[in-house]
C-alpha cells in the first residue's frame, strides 16, 4: 500500500469478505450478490485514484449501495428483468433444500428482503456494514434526520415481519 | 408540564449512541416514566440484535479466483507487454553507447592526417641512402633540417 492508497488487488483480498456479505444483505441471494460485487469491484477499481485515505470500508459499502440501487433503478425500467410479483425487487428466489442455512438467519434475511429499499439501504449500512449514521446519509444523499428516521422505521418492520413469520410457522 | 411525546426514532439513535446529550437524556427520562417508550425501546433492540447476530455470508466457493481471474490476466499482459519494452530501451541503450564509443576511441579527421613534415624528413632520409632521383626531388619540398 503506497501512501495509504490500497492497490486494488490490496482491497480485493482484504475487504472482499465485507464487501461480499453486505451485497448479499442488500441483494438477498447470491446470484445478483455476486454480479453486485463484480461491478463494485469495477467501481473501486476505476474510484481508487480519487480514494483519499479514509475509512475504506464506509466507502466501499457506498460503492456497493450505489450499485445495489442503480441495479433496482434498472430492473425497474426494465420490468422483464424484475421478479414477477415484486416490483421492488426484494424477494430472492427460494434456495435450494440443500443451501438452507440456520432457520432463523433465513428468516432475518427474508425480513430484511421484504423491507423497501431505503429502509433496506439504511439498516444494512447500519447494522451490516456497521456505518455511522453521518455517513450513511452521505452514502444515500439524504439528511442526517432521514437515515435516523429509516432505521428505526427499518427496525420496527423488521421486527413485525419476523413475529409474522414467526407465528404463521 | 411538558406532555411525553410518543416513542420515536431518537430510540434507535440512543441505541446506535448517536444522540447527543440533550436528546439522550431526553429520552432516558421518557424511558423511566413509559412503559410505551421501555417496549419499543425493546422491540427495535430485539431487531437490532437480530440483524447484527447475522453470520458473514461467505462467497460460494470458487468466487474469488474467478472475481480476479481478470485482473490477474491483465496483469500477467502488462508484464508481458513490459518485456520487449525492456529490450527496445536497452537496444536504444546500445546504440546510443555505441555512437558515443565512436565518437571518442575512432579518430577523427584531424588525427589521422599525415604529418607531412615528418614523413617528408624520413623519405629524404632514406633517399639520401638509396639515390633514387624521385626521392632526390623530394628534399627539396622540404623545409626542415635534414636529421642527423
Amino acid at each position: 500500500m503506497a501512501g495509504g492508497v490500497p492497490t486494488w488487488e490490496e482491497v480485493a483480498r482484504d475487504h472482499g469478505r465485507f464487501l461480499y456479505n453486505v451485497a448479499y444483505r442488500l441483494a438477498g441471494n447470491d446470484s445478483d450478490a455476486q454480479d453486485l460485487v463484480q461491478e463494485a469491484l469495477l467501481r473501486v477499481r476505476k474510484g481508487l485514484e480519487r480514494y483519499q485515505p479514509g475509512s475504506l470500508e464506509g466507502w466501499l459499502a457506498r460503492i456497493v449501495t450505489n450499485v445495489f440501487l442503480d441495479e433496482v433503478r434498472r430492473r425497474r425500467r426494465r420490468p422483464a428483468d424484475a421478479l414477477p410479483d415484486d416490483p421492488d425487487w426484494v424477494l430472492p428466489p427460494s434456495p435450494p433444500a440443500d443451501e438452507v442455512q440456520t432457520g432463523l438467519s433465513d428468516d432475518v434475511q427474508a425480513a430484511i428482503n421484504s423491507l423497501p429499499n431505503e429502509f433496506r439501504t439504511a439498516v444494512v449500512l447500519c447494522d451490516i456494514a456497521d456505518r455511522p449514521y453521518e455517513e450513511i446519509a452521505e452514502a444515500l444523499g439524504v439528511p442526517v434526520g432521514t437515515v435516523r428516521s429509516r432505521i428505526h422505521r427499518g427496525r420496527r418492520l423488521l421486527r413485525r415481519a419476523l413475529v409474522n413469520t414467526g407465528e404463521s410457522a | 408540564m411538558n406532555e411525553r411525546p410518543a416513542p420515536d426514532d431518537r430510540l434507535s439513535a440512543y441505541l446506535d449512541g448517536e444522540l447527543d446529550l440533550a436528546e439522550r437524556q431526553a429520552v432516558e427520562s421518557y424511558l423511566a416514566e413509559s412503559a410505551e417508550w421501555r417496549v419499543e425501546l425493546e422491540e427495535v433492540a430485539w431487531a437490532r440484535d437480530a440483524l447484527r447476530s447475522l453470520p458473514v455470508r461467505e462467497a460460494p466457493p470458487g468466487f474469488w479466483d474467478a472475481a480476479l481471474a481478470p485482473q490477474l490476466t491483465e496483469a500477467r499482459a502488462r508484464r508481458a507487454r513490459r518485456v520487449p519494452r525492456i529490450a527496445g530501451l536497452g537496444a536504444a541503450a546500445a546504440a546510443v553507447a555505441a555512437v558515443v564509443t565512436a565518437a571518442l576511441v575512432v579518430p577523427s579527421p584531424d588525427r589521422v592526417t599525415p604529418k607531412v613534415p615528418a614523413v617528408a624528413d624520413a623519405h629524404a632520409v632514406r633517399a639520401s641512402v638509396s639515390d633514387d632521383p624521385v626521392s632526390r626531388l623530394a628534399t627539396l619540398s622540404v623545409v626542415t633540417p635534414p636529421r642527423r
